[in-house]
This record gives structure tokens, sequence and C-alpha cells, in this order.
């Protein structure tokens, strides 16, 4: 019980990092961190294989990806980047109503969904059976962060419309 | 209650301790074999045969004044070789050493961490040795690190391709993802001489994976993490004392877990070498040890592998090995995978 509530606080607050964080490497490291954290609540509800996959793609390759191309662009330039004020907020807001909207959705619809002691079983069939029908929404809901990241990265880099990118060909071939 | 956690202790300790005992001995191997494939000597002044040598460098290491640059982060500075090492040592976690035997009435699992799902595990917590590297690079601050960093990484990540599709084919072929079984079933004989081992069933999943653990644990010929000519000296640049020891202990742990890796899939694991199940194992206690034995020649066999092929091939370029890794290895090893699992599907009808 008090490894859960430790394990939730850490995700969250890890989350939390990712979106408020003033640099951005430190922002893509707090992704990686909650993806992590997400891992170890999985490892802990005994679904050993959910908490790998985790691991591997999300942490292993997709926040690997996120953490490259920030370090090859030149991030001091864009620290001061962000949004600011009213649309900002606007956003922001929008945001959480819909997050908080689904979380409604799936604790009115399917009170089931928040039991998922019960995929405790590491027989492959049974839990990918259950994995693709009852509790396909929470599992996807993680890339609702992924999607906030990628957004992230655009605003970030994509603020210089007349500069050009010229990238040098492979010239070895 | 108590016996548990003294069993998972006790573990912890032989799993730590051997890979970190035999560190010393790997890298005396290592510079010895140096001096034996350039018909030098190598280090022979410390001790008989130079076997004091590792020690004297390890007090160096820890006496040696450390230089911390100014112009670092100094959070991501240090934490950098501990997330090395650490991640590192995740995946012994779940590497038998020995089969599983009875004692006390229980039956003793060798594994830490006791999982059917264990080889996910594994290749999950080696996936995140990148940012071990990753970090260093960025941390250091510095434009040779940075680039050392990220060719390291882009090389990690695109090995780990071709050799996902080596061990998915493995999986298909053993048909079982438990450690015990793939070793169960590469345990015995074909016509009563040839060992029953992954390799001979598949072995162009096996070339796939050992290119991908020389690639995974930048070592020559994929050390492009390095490069005195280009980049001075990789990411760990601006490391010195017991810091940049850390990364190196943490380069070979990388390479004898990926080691014991590859020979549970394609050199049976534990299971007996040739020779040693003529053996009669009446006491309980002789099959575990000769299972270690075993399991310890094979990985010894490996590392002599890897520093026999370190002195004789010669580097890759940095595109080669891009197009080694992803014109060449990862269409074959998919190639592979479909030869494979169609196989195995009409093999099961």
């Amino acid at each position: 019980m008090i490894s859960d509530i430790f394990l939730t606080i850490i995700t969250m607050v890890f989350a939390l990092m990712v979106v408020f964080s003033k640099k951005t490497v430190v922002s893509a490291f707090a992704l990686l961190m909650t993806m992590l954290s997400i891992a170890m609540i999985y490892f802990q509800l005994g679904t050993v294989f959910l908490a790998a996959i985790q691991v591997l793609i999300n942490a292993g390759a997709i926040a690997v990806l996120f953490i490259f191309v920030m370090m090859l662009i030149n991030l001091e330039q864009f620290q001061n980047n962000r949004e600011k004020g009213k649309v900002k907020l606007v956003i922001s807001a929008i945001t959480i109503l819909i997050i908080l909207g689904v979380f409604a959705l799936i604790i009115n619809n399917n009170i089931e969904v928040l039991a998922v002691n019960n995929i405790a079983d590491n027989s492959m069939l049974l839990m990918f059976d259950k994995l693709f029908h009852v509790y396909y929404l929470p599992f996807e809901m993680a890339t609702v962060l992924l999607l906030a990241a990628l957004v992230a990265c655009v605003v970030i880099t994509g603020h210089e419309k007349n500069a050009k990118v010229e990238l040098e060909g492979d010239k070895h071939e | 209650m108590l016996e548990g956690i003294l069993e998972i202790l006790i573990k912890i300790v032989v799993v730590l301790g051997i890979p970190l005992g035999a560190l010393p001995i790997i890298i005396h191997v290592e510079r010895r074999g140096a001096g034996f494939i350039q018909r030098r000597l190598g280090p022979n002044r410390v001790g008989p045969f130079g076997l004091l040598q590792p020690l004297a460098d390890v007090a160096k290491f820890m006496f040696k004044e450390e230089v911390h640059p100014t112009h670092v982060r100094p959070f991501f500075y240090t934490a950098a070789p501990l997330i090395a090492l650490v991640v590192a040592l995740l995946p012994l976690a779940c590497i038998p050493l020995f089969g599983t035997f009875e004692f006390d009435g229980r039956t003793i699992y060798p594994e830490v961490f006791r999982s059917d799902m264990g080889i996910f595990y594994a290749f999950a917590v080696s996936a995140l040795g990148s940012y071990g590297i990753l970090l260093a690079g960025w941390a250091s601050n510095n434009k040779y690190t940075m680039l050392g960093a990220l060719r390291a990484c882009a090389q990690m990540v695109s090995y780990e391709l071709s050799l996902s599709t080596a061990i998915v084919a493995m999986i298909f072929v053993f048909g079982t993802n438990d450690i015990h079984g793939i070793v169960g079933a590469q345990t015995g004989y074909w016509f009563g001489f040839l060992p029953k081992w992954g390799i001979f069933v598949q072995p162009v999943a096996g070339m796939l994976f050992l290119v991908g653990i020389f690639a995974e644990s930048n070592r020559l010929p994929f050390d492009l993490a390095e490069g005195e000519s280009e980049i001075v000296a990789g990411y760990h640049l601006e490391y010195s004392s017991m810091k940049f020891a850390i990364f190196f202990m943490a380069e070979y742990i990388h390479m004898l877990a990926l080691s014991a890796l590859f020979i549970i899939f394609f050199f049976g694991g534990y299971s007996l070498l040739p020779g040693l199940d003529l053996i009669p194992t009446d006491n309980a206690f002789i099959l575990p040890l000769l299972q270690a034995v075993s399991f310890i020649t094979k990985i010894a066999i490996m590392v002599w592998v890897f520093v026999w092929v370190r002195w004789t091939l010669p580097r890759f370029r940095y595109d080669q090995l891009m197009d080694l890794g992803w014109k060449r290895l990862l269409p074959l090893g998919l190639v592979n995978l479909i030869v494979t699992v169609l196989f195995v599907y009409f093999r099961n009808q």
C-alpha cells in the first residue's frame, strides 16, 4: 500500500516535471523517469512482461530519441521560447479537462479497469486477451504524455520560420 | 520470511560478487592477450605473471586526484557513471548460473529475480545502457564528449534491432521464453555427439546476436564511441580517477551480461559441457556445481573471443557501421525471422 502511494507520487511528480521544467533536457529525462516509474507500477502489479515492454519501448527507444534530438539541437537558444500568457493557460486548461474527462469516463463506465490486479498472471495468452480488450484504454493512456512531448518538441523548435536548415547529404556512398 | 530475505541477500552477494571479482582478471586477460597477439609481453612486473597489476590499477584510481571540471552540469555529471554502472548490473539479476535444485525440501532458484519473463526483463534493462553514456556526454558540456555520446547511442539503438530479431527467432525455435526452458531445450546431443545448442539450429541468428553484442558493448570493431584521432577520448573525456574507472567497469559488466545471454541462447547456458556429464551426480550439490563450472567456462571463452576480435579486426568507419547495421543485418535478421516463424508454424501443423 505504501509502495503504491510512493510510486504514484513519484510518477505524478516526474510527469509534472515533464511539463513544467524550465530546461528541455531535464524535461526529457523527467519523461524517461515517468516511463520507468510506470514500468515499476506494472512490475509491482506482477505483470513483468508489461513492465519489460514499457521499459523496452517507451523508455529504451522513444525517450532515447527525444533526448537524442534535444541534445543535437542547440538547447540554450530555445530556453525562453515557450508559449506565454493566455494562450498557454487556455491550452493547459483544455488539456487537463480532456484528460479528466477520459478518466471520468473510465471510472463511470468500467470500474473493473481499476482492479488491475486481475492481470497479475504471466500467461501471455490470457494477458494479451485482457490487455487488448479490457485494459486497452489505460494502457494507451501513456501515449497521451508522448503526444504532449511531441507537441512540445514542435513548439520549441518550430519558431524560426525563416531560418534555412540545409542538411548535408550522405557523401560517402 | 527471514529465510527468504537471507536467500535473496546471498543471491545478490553471489550475483554481484562474481562479475565484480572477475573484472580484474578479465582486464588482466585483455592486456596480456593484447601483448600475446601483438608479440610483446604486456604487464608482467607486478606479482607473478603481472597478476597483481589490476590491484595496483585500482589503488591508483582510488588515490588519484579527481579533477572536477567547472563547466559541467554537476548533478548529471555525477549521476552519469552511477547510472551506467547500475544499469549494467541490472540484467545480471535474472541470469541463472546453474539449474534449480532441491535443498532442505525447497526448490532453490539461482536467479535473484525469478520470472518466466526474465529474458524480456534482461533485454529491457540492457536497452537502458545508452542513458549513462548519453548523460555523460551531455553533462560534460564539451563537443567531443557530446559527439562520442551521440555516436555510441545511435550505434546502440541501431544494433538493438537486429539483436531483437535474433532473440525473437530463438524464442520461436525453443517455443518458450523461460530461461530454464531455453537451457533445458539445449540439453542433450544429436547423433550422440553434437550438443543441441542453438547455434547449430540458428547460425544466422547467432551471427546477428554476436555482432549485436559487440556493437552494444561498444567493443572493437565497433568502438566508435571512442576515437583518439577524431573525438579525443569519447564520452568519458571529462572524467578522471574513480568516475572514469566506473565507466570502465560498467562497460565490462555490460559485456559479461550480454555474453551470458548469448551463451544462454546459443551455447546451452548452464547445460553441461561435453564430457562433464560423465561425472556421476549422487550428491545433490555436484550437479549445480558442474553446471556453474560449465557456464563460467563458456563465459570465459566468450571473453577471450572479445579480446581476440579486439586485437585482430580493424575498426569500422561510422558510415560503414550504420550501413552494416541498417542495410545488411536488419534485413537479414527480418528474413531469418520470417523463415523461422514459417518453419515453426508448419512444423507445428
